[in-house]
């Protein structure tokens, strides 16, 4: 798409201003322009895919991939990496259920914030290992990954759930409305409420901008007076939190509890977040860029089918769509010479 | 002062770590020796997979059917805390000492049991095996059926269901299981050869054995083909996820599911007709038929084509062609709402 702005060489300064202007921090445009690219494809190659059902398919498929790529936003943005999200979220998710089951207990409300305090829990492993003994993040999230899950199916349970609590199980059938032959669940609304709010956190307080300060420069950070320290011990708490409520709604949605669920998942999260243009090296990131990262791989996921596409290809296509998205992001970093974004904000204002 | 409280914490776990090893491996060896080792009696040694769970449990109580019926042999099952190869072959190792007079295996992984296996057969302890077709330290390997007369099994219980006509979707738990892929070749042949009017709408489909993905694999395939009447599922997760899309539909009168899988899983679902049928292998009839293979070893037979091992749908076993200790039984069952409560796992 810009590259074809800049080939009409005769407005082609007030059109590179003018897209710089749209493009958003974060490609956010770009991305917004392939999703409706597609969309236009599927519409012409199979008019009759294209129905209301289609896109509630999507929100039910994306939900999921949202919750828990907020978490791993956040740290993204400050520079790290997280693969223990997965595991966190399906223990909090799994032993929730099986605690209200030995307790023969129910309800519908109170087990998602048992399933937060869980994640809480287990994303302080993450927050000492990363704030207290500077692990690498990657090295030290792969650790607490494969430990979690370890203990989850050693201690917690191996067993398959087929039938969930009553009154939470009520919760994964409870639509808030109908797209099409699809329900959409009413578990969208605490998804997009959290998303909403991360994003108000990240641009409009003291935490928020300490956390793209530590991603863009570490050093900075602290000379100017940030803790990295303790903002790095809240970053892996909250994500944690954030982990253990996507886990339960994975749960309550799929209306199963299986210890063997979400991990695997992971890259598709993490491509999310990363399409959505979070750099890997830290310093960038929104929340509207990982939402739509999020609806480009569902949209993707839930419509080769629809297209006739034969299995066998599936994995490729997919696989080539994230290509394409975060091939975007990456030459646009590349493009920007890792301008930091509070400049570049001054210069679209300008 | 903090390399210290550092050292000290590492020694700790060091420590822990031991005299957690040292209580597995006195644990698994106690299962065997609690069984009794009076010399009149003959000990089979079931090793399974994993300790624990349905699956196995319900093993568990056909092997004590069969030592029953079968006095003067006293059957003991045994297994890891895990479903690791490391630990069982350290179980079967343990195991050798005190010589069993057979061993029943479900492997873990087949390949990495043969060295312990091959030991077992030098100490001349009879080993029979189930799932590990192609193993060679074995006598006989019982499969409970052909893979691909499975296929055909569930097409006829899908064909009798959809009333021989219409649209069905066949799902996998992976295009690369091929056990999986077998199944949907055999249940593809079956509806060519014998159901005219029934169309598989797509190639088989990915559910990455995930019974999410099932899920929005199946939503996908009720919008695209309207008309779809039928779906088999190859993954115990896939039915459970096919019918949940089917039930929230609400076109359980209109849509056929047969898929293997366990009541466990998927048993809920049979009650509003979500699933029709579920379709597998009973493991305590597996279990038997392994013991009853051994018996017959035991007292100098050997295990031929066309023998009958006693065991329902072990009746008239099958000898593969390609793998000579390689046999088959006709030992699928089906599972509908009916009599779903004589399967608990």
């Amino acid at each position: 798409m810009s590259t074809a702005v800049a080939d009409s060489s005769t407005v082609r300064d007030r059109m590179s201003a003018l897209w710089r202007r749209y493009r958003g921090e974060n490609n956010e445009t770009t991305l917004l322009l392939l999703i409706l690219a597609l969309v236009g494809v599927m519409a012409i190659v199979e008019p009759s895919a294209i129905t209301l059902g289609f896109f509630g398919d999507i929100i039910r498929s994306g939900i999921v991939t949202l919750a828990l790529a907020l978490g791993l936003l956040m740290i993204i943005i400050s520079g790290g990496m997280d693969v223990s999200f997965p595991a966190i979220a399906i223990f909090a998710g799994y032993a929730t259920i099986t605690l209200m089951q030995s307790l023969g207990v129910d309800g519908a409300v109170w087990p998602f914030v048992v399933a937060v305090a869980m994640g809480l829990l287990l994303g302080s492993l993450n927050a000492v290992l990363v704030a207290r003994y500077k692990m690498e993040t990657l090295i030290a999230t792969l650790g607490t990954q494969v430990i979690i899950r370890g203990v989850l199916i050693a201690f917690i349970g191996s067993v398959y759930i087929s039938v969930l609590p009553a009154q939470l199980d009520a919760v994964g059938a409870t639509s808030i409305m109908q797209l099409g032959g699809t329900q959409v669940n009413v578990l969208v609304i605490p998804v997009l409420v959290l998303a909403g709010a991360l994003a108000w956190v990240l641009r409009r307080t003291m935490f928020g901008r300490s956390i793209y300060a530590i991603g863009g420069d570490k050093e900075s950070a602290k000379r100017v007076g940030i803790s990295v320290k303790k903002v790095q011990v809240a970053i892996y708490l909250v994500a944690g939190a954030l982990a253990g409520f996507g886990g339960m709604v994975h749960v309550v949605l799929s209306r199963h509890a299986s210890p063997f669920e979400i991990v695997g998942t992971e890259l598709n999260v993490i491509a999310a977040v990363v399409i959505g243009g979070a750099l890997d090296s830290g310093g960038r990131g929104s929340v509207r860029g990982t939402i739509l990262g999020v609806v480009l791989i569902s949209l993707v996921q839930n419509s080769l089918i629809r297209l006739g596409v034969s299995s066998y290809w599936h994995v490729f296509v997919v696989g080539l769509v994230v290509l394409a998205g975060v091939a975007i992001q990456a030459r646009s970093a590349a493009a920007t010479h890792r301008r930091t974004r509070i400049l570049e904000r001054l210069e679209t204002a300008a | 002062m903090m390399s210290t409280q550092r050292s000290v914490s590492l020694v700790a776990t060091i420590v822990a770590g031991g005299l957690l090893l040292t209580a597995c491996s006195g644990g698994s060896g106690d299962d065997v020796s609690d069984g009794g080792s009076d010399s009149s009696e003959v000990q089979i040694v079931n090793v399974v997979k994993l300790s624990g769970g349905d699956w196995f449990n319900r093993m568990e109580v056909g092997n004590q059917e069969w030592a029953a019926a079968n006095p003067g042999y006293v059957v003991t099952q045994t297994a890891g805390d895990d479903a690791s190869e490391e630990k069982q072959i350290a179980i079967i190792n343990d195991l050798l000492p005190q010589q069993p007079a057979a061993l029943t295996v479900v492997p873990n992984s087949p390949e990495s049991l043969e060295n312990v296996l091959s030991r077992a057969q030098e100490a001349g302890i009879v080993v029979i095996t189930h799932e590990a077709p192609g193993i060679e330290n074995a006598v006989a390997n019982i499969e409970a059926f052909d893979n691909a007369a499975y296929g055909g099994f569930q097409m006829d219980l899908l064909a009798q269901c959809m009333g021989e006509e219409g649209q069905y979707a066949h799902m996998v738990g992976s295009l690369t299981v091929a056990s999986h892929n077998v199944w949907a070749d055999g249940a593809l042949a079956q509806a060519e050869a014998a159901y005219p009017g029934i169309e598989r709408v797509t190639d088989a489909i990915s559910s990455d054995e995930d019974q999410e993905t099932a899920y929005q694999r199946a939503r996908e395939l009720l919008a695209t083909y309207p008309d779809i009447s039928g779906f088999i599922g190859a993954a115990s997760t896939d039915i459970a996820g096919i019918g949940r899309a089917v039930q929230e539909a609400g076109m359980q009168d209109d849509i056929c599911v047969v898929g293997t899988s366990t009541p466990s899983t998927a048993g809920a679902l049979l009650e509003d007709g979500s699933v029709d049928v579920i379709t597998g292998w009973d493991p305590a009839l597996a279990g038997e038929a392994m013991l009853a293979a051994s018996k017959i070893v035991l007292d100098g037979g050997e295990i031929v084509d066309g023998m009958d091992l006693g065991i329902p749908g072990y009746e008239s076993i099958t000898q593969d062609s390609a793998i000579p200790n390689n046999f088959f039984g006709a030992a699928w069952i089906q599972i509908t709402s009916e009599n779903v409560a004589d399967y608990p796992f």
